[in-house]
């Protein structure tokens, strides 16, 4: 064995028990629960009523089911929208505040506020301002002469005005990332690009873009990671209604689980939940987001 | 060419009557429904959804003060003070070491280590609640802020390691190297060469993962019910059996905001390296 491989081994020895109060907490909180749920997938358990061995009954009777088919749909349209829109309006509002430059630093803490905001209180202040009736933003879109919309409490604008929320609230998020990101792009490229003639579309298009691509990725896997997980939003605002119509998969094995306490198919709804979400991680990470932490 | 000139000098001057369009709508957007929270909690409840509404009135301030008497909320408030000191200190003792060893040592199957931390934070949050919500009462944890702190971790560590090793990831090798040459452990180089250094890093890794746990909603839902019930989830329950006593609500909701906001203030500048995980350098 060389010195350099004797001096590699020691390193090695010594690096493991700095981990080993990771690998204590983290298996406690997350692997023992989780094998716990997938254990309990196979039984059929209602709280205080029965408890029997059922096989793979409960994943046939969830994949047959209609409702928590919509509920993964649910899920899907609300991830997929909110994400878009998030990037896009967030993007902008980097670049509008990026070529500002006065005052810049300012707008960027302001513009923050909302991530600092519970869910709970997010969906609270949204209530308030959608309610068809009381709230502000009907009365306003009154004035210009717009219709008086039912928001939250009509089936076709529940969706809708979830993703208006998230939007409202999130978007900081996007914005905050991307902000630093432009910042922190090298000056060069842009320099030699105008001395070209190149036009703005086509610097941005073409240095801009790419540059950020890295970062766009960072924001794109949080953002996708956070909207499937959506709970509070829609628990503090339409509990999953009209009907079913924002019914997310969370919402539901909330539902089940602590309001029908039918145990055994909350878990096994979350087990069948958890690797679509965890299969969209690793397509992420796949594509190389996440770069900085999982080298 | 001055014509060349003229038009370039009126794009730019566009393209700055855009950007500052884009913010001031950006700000009023982001910035009114606060406004309009903070409005609703100072309007008596007969006056708070006139429409159109009052834009002079005499604000109430006096639920500020009687909200520390309803609903358990001052209890609440205290019981998220706990749960957020015991999360944040059990977090920053597990992460802290973990990340040194990220940084600077070699850590057999690292590269694991981390994908788990990424799928642990990504995981929907009732995979791991339901059944602590079953393991909690047999253990006597259910409704207790020990419990809920200790839960918390699933997120809170991968997020605090994050952070910690990209405030790490900034130090200079060399001194941990000089450290070894002088003799001392990796833990001694730990203790009195990266924390030192990565002291302000270390704070607001603590005052984001604090905000983020301050902020819960659905774990403390499912597994406090009383004496563990946090104050977001005490926000919430001003909405009692007859009808949302709003001002009450608002009143709380804006007490729960506001120490976030200051200590995002405090840590601002930290905030957003730590937003973007080292990934913007």
């Amino acid at each position: 064995m060389t010195a350099a491989a004797v001096r590699r081994r020691g390193r090695t020895d010594r690096g493991g028990r700095f981990i080993v109060p990771l690998l204590v907490v983290m298996g406690l909180t997350s692997i023992y629960p989780s094998l716990f749920s997938l254990y309990m997938s196979f039984y059929d358990w209602n709280w205080g009523e029965r408890f029997n061995f059922v096989g793979l009954a409960n994943y046939l009777e969830l994949l047959g089911s209609e409702r928590f088919r919509t509920g993964l749909l649910n899920t899907f349209v609300f991830t997929i929208s909110a994400v878009t829109i998030e990037l896009l309006l967030g993007l902008g509002i980097a670049l509008a505040v990026h070529r500002l430059g006065w005052g810049a630093g300012m707008v960027r803490t302001l513009l923050l506020v909302p991530l600092m905001v519970s869910g709970i209180i997010v969906s609270m202040i949204w209530k308030i301002m959608l309610d068809p009736t009381l709230g502000i933003v009907g009365y306003a879109a009154g004035l210009l002469g717009l219709p008086r919309l039912g928001f939250l409490g009509d089936p076709a604008m529940a969706m809708a005005s979830i993703v208006m929320i998230d939007t409202w609230w999130q978007t900081a998020f996007v914005f905050i990332v991307l902000s630093a990101g432009l910042r922190a792009l090298p000056e060069e490229p842009f320099e030699a690009a105008e001395v070209d003639g190149a036009s703005a579309w086509q610097r941005f298009r073409y240095i801009t873009l790419p540059l950020l691509r890295p970062v766009v990725l960072v924001v794109l896997l949080f953002r996708t990671i956070d909207c499937m997980k959506v709970f509070a939003i829609i628990f503090g605002t339409t509990g999953g209604g009209p009907l079913t119509t924002t019914e997310s998969v969370q919402v539901q094995a909330y539902r089940i689980a602590f309001k029908q306490l039918n145990m055994s198919e909350s878990m096994t709804m979350m087990v069948i939940f958890a690797v679509i979400v965890l299969g969209v991680v690793l397509v992420y990470q796949r594509l190389g987001a996440a770069r900085e932490l999982v080298r | 060419m001055t014509a060349f000139l003229a038009s370039r000098r009126l794009r730019r001057r566009a393209s700055l009557a855009v950007a500052s369009t884009v913010t001031l709508v950006a700000l009023v957007g982001t910035l009114f429904p606060l406004f309009w929270l903070f409005v609703i909690s100072t309007k008596l409840p007969r006056d708070a959804f006139k429409t159109p509404p009052d834009l002079l009135y005499v604000p109430d301030f006096s639920k500020y003060l009687s909200i520390w008497q309803t609903a358990g909320f001052g209890r609440a408030f205290v019981s998220s003070v706990i749960v957020v000191l015991l999360g944040v200190l059990i977090a920053l003792a597990v992460a802290t070491p973990a990340a040194y060893a990220i940084v600077r040592l070699r850590v057999r199957g690292g590269r694991y280590l981390r994908l788990w931390l990424l799928l642990a934070y990504a995981t929907p949050e009732f995979l791991f609640v339901i059944p602590m919500y079953v393991l909690y009462q047999q253990a006597g944890l259910y409704d207790t802020q020990v419990g809920l702190a200790f839960i918390y971790q699933v997120f809170a560590v991968p997020f605090a390691v994050w952070l910690v090793q990209a405030f790490f990831a900034e130090l200079p090798h060399e001194l941990g190297d000089a450290a070894r040459v002088d003799g001392a452990s990796e833990l001694q180089t730990l203790l009195r060469v990266y924390l030192p250094l990565a002291a302000p890093g270390l704070a607001a890794t603590a005052i984001l993962v604090g905000i983020n746990m301050w902020n819960e909603v659905t774990i403390a839902l499912a597994l406090t019910f009383d004496q563990g019930r946090t104050v977001t989830v005490a926000v919430a329950g001003f909405r009692g059996y007859a009808a949302i006593r709003w001002q009450e609500m608002t009143a709380a909701a804006v007490v729960a905001v506001i120490p976030m906001v200051i200590f995002a203030g405090l840590a601002q500048r930290y905030i957003v390296k730590g937003l973007t995980f080292g990934a913007v350098k």
